[in-house]
């Protein structure tokens, strides 16, 4: 379970004001729960992330996973990240290997492991393949065996889908769900994308800038699996309605929308 | 991935020193310049030195000289780089003396190691390593900087400590831009090496250069020049070689 208290968190910004990133974040993410993190750029979803991480620290407040304070990185959370940031020397074998490389465990119980992560990404064959030789898709395939890894129980995500094409996206949010379902952990994921938040979240947790804070939490009461298929899925009611509310809602926040800034 | 190989990869190396000599050939003959002899001659007059065992001591002393600066310049170079890349109170403190000591004129310090080491072989590594090191703190400083910040976060994320980090994620990011400032530190270290051996202990190849210099034999001259470029050449394909096995991983796009 993550606990996030009163989280406020400002940084100076140059002309020596203050930009207030979070202001009082409460949030209370469930075992397994799938939480999908929607708001417009700039109102504090990386630094929220970065938060639970432990990438950041913060001014107010207080973040516990599975009731221990957040105060640095720790083995039970791992994280995808919008750009890969897989080792461009290292093959895809070795970048899955990572995180248990560190850990200190010989090459040949870790090679093993990550061999079982990169079949279940769908990357067999390609364990010798440096970043540079794979696709955008592939090598995000990589940055979540990294992180499975692991064995993590909190998955954090920021924008993992966000560099790749529209058919890349749909096929890695699918599979995505696939090992979810299969592993159970609890994933926070961050995405720009309305219709991406709505088909892979259990919640929507709707997020407004200046200050950045959390302007509604919506329950997506789809049933699982869900199907991919947009005349499916797509076309039902429930995905209308939320889609359309959560538009509405991003739409007055939108810092280029005519009258904004009056 | 692998560099291309087979007859056709040496073709314009070698059809540029071909064209070199021919044209130096040329000029000499036809401008019957005193001090410009034709390369045939020059290249009878190395056989001869060589024949004498004038040569070869020299270059031996020569490539000593070189080795000990080069490995003194790499080790603290590199240390000295990547304290500055990655601690702003280490770039504070030695910046300065870095872009100073970058920018001065390297053989100025030549007396003063001459005063402190006298006329032997540590005055000449120490001139050495004067031309060679600075560039690669420098280089590896500004390449330890711009290591990308994500690739730090992933590591740290993954549970690295600092020295992990420093190994696992920072020096192997570094290395190729950290590679070029070595490359140039090897060949100013050649630089060093003549000038050292010419100004300060009047040993080795230097020697060789500074009595032939003296007695207006540019044949001579020219022939130690060509060991010595040779040298130069010999340094910087090692250090070519090192670099396609450590940076091996770099697209082949990006080093046309
Ligand atoms: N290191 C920093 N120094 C100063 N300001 C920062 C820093 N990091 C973030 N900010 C500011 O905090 C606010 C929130 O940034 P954050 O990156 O969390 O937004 P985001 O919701 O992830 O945006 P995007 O959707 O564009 O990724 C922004 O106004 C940003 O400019
Ligand atoms: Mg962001």
């Amino acid at each position: 379970m993550i606990e996030i208290k009163n989280l406020t968190k400002r940084f100076p910004d140059r002309r020596g004001g203050t930009v207030h990133a979070l202001s009082e974040v409460d949030l209370t993410i469930a075992d397994n729960e799938f939480v999908t993190v929607l708001g417009p750029s700039g109102c504090g979803k990386t630094t929220l992330l970065r938060a639970i991480a432990g990438l950041t620290g913060w001014d107010e407040g207080g973040i516990l996973v599975d009731g221990e304070p957040v105060r640095a990185p720790g083995p039970e959370r791992a994280m995808v990240f919008q750009n890969f940031a897989l080792l461009p020397w290292a093959t895809a074998l070795d970048n899955v290997a990572f995180g248990l490389e560190l850990r200190g465990e010989p090459r040949g119980r870790r090679h093993a492991t990550a061999r079982e992560l990169i079949g279940l990404v769908g990357l067999d064959g390609f364990e010798d393949r440096l970043p540079g030789e794979l696709s955008g898709g592939m090598q995000q395939r990589v940055g979540l065996a990294r992180a499975l890894a692991v064995q993590p129980r909190v998955l954090l995500m920021d924008e993992p889908f966000g560099a790749l094409d529209e058919q890349t996206r749909r096929i890695l949010q699918e599979e995505l769900l696939t090992i979810w379902e299969r592993r159970r952990l609890t994933v926070v994921f961050i995405t720009h994308s309305i219709e991406e938040a709505v088909l892979l979240g259990d919640r929507v947790v709707l997020m407004s800038p200046r200050p950045g804070r959390i302007a509604e939490t919506v329950p997506v009461d789809i049933p699982r699996p869900r199907s991919f298929d947009l005349h499916g899925l797509g076309r039902t009611e429930e995905f209308t309605t939320l889609t359309t509310h959560l538009w509405e809602r991003l739409r007055t926040m939108h810092p280029d929308r005519v009258g904004a800034h009056r | 991935m692998t560099p291309r190989r087979g007859p056709l990869t040496l073709l314009p190396p070698l059809s540029g020193l071909l064209a070199g000599g021919v044209l130096w050939e040329g000029v000499s003959r036809t401008a019957d310049a005193a001090f410009l002899p034709p390369l045939t001659e020059v290249l009878t007059r190395l056989a001869e030195l060589t024949a004498d065992g004038k040569i070869l001591p020299s270059l031996l002393s020569s490539v000593i000289n070189l080795v000990l600066g080069l490995a003194i310049s790499l080790t603290l170079g590199l240390t000295l780089g990547t304290l500055m890349g990655r601690y702003r109170p280490a770039e504070a403190a030695l910046g300065i003396y870095m872009y100073a000591l970058l920018t001065a004129p390297s053989l100025v310090f030549a007396p003063v190691f001459f005063s402190l080491f006298g006329p032997g072989r540590t005055s000449i590594v120490a001139v050495v390593v004067m031309y060679s090191l600075f560039v690669i703190v420098i280089t590896t400083a500004s390449a330890v900087r711009d290591v990308p910040a994500q690739l730090l976060e992933m590591g740290r994320v993954y549970g690295a400590g600092e020295r992990q980090l420093l190994f696992r994620v920072v020096l192997p990011a570094a290395l190729p831009m950290a590679m070029a400032g070595i490359r140039l530190g090897v060949g100013r270290a050649v630089a060093g090496m003549i000038n050292g051996e010419m100004f300060i202990a009047v040993v080795g190849l230097g020697q060789i250069l500074t009595e032939a210099g003296g007695s207006f034999d540019s044949t001579t001259v020219l022939a130690v020049l060509l060991v010595v470029v040779t040298v130069a050449l010999i340094a910087i394909g090692i250090t070519h070689w090192a670099d396609r096995r450590l940076n091996g991983w770099l697209p082949e796009t990006s080093r046309t």
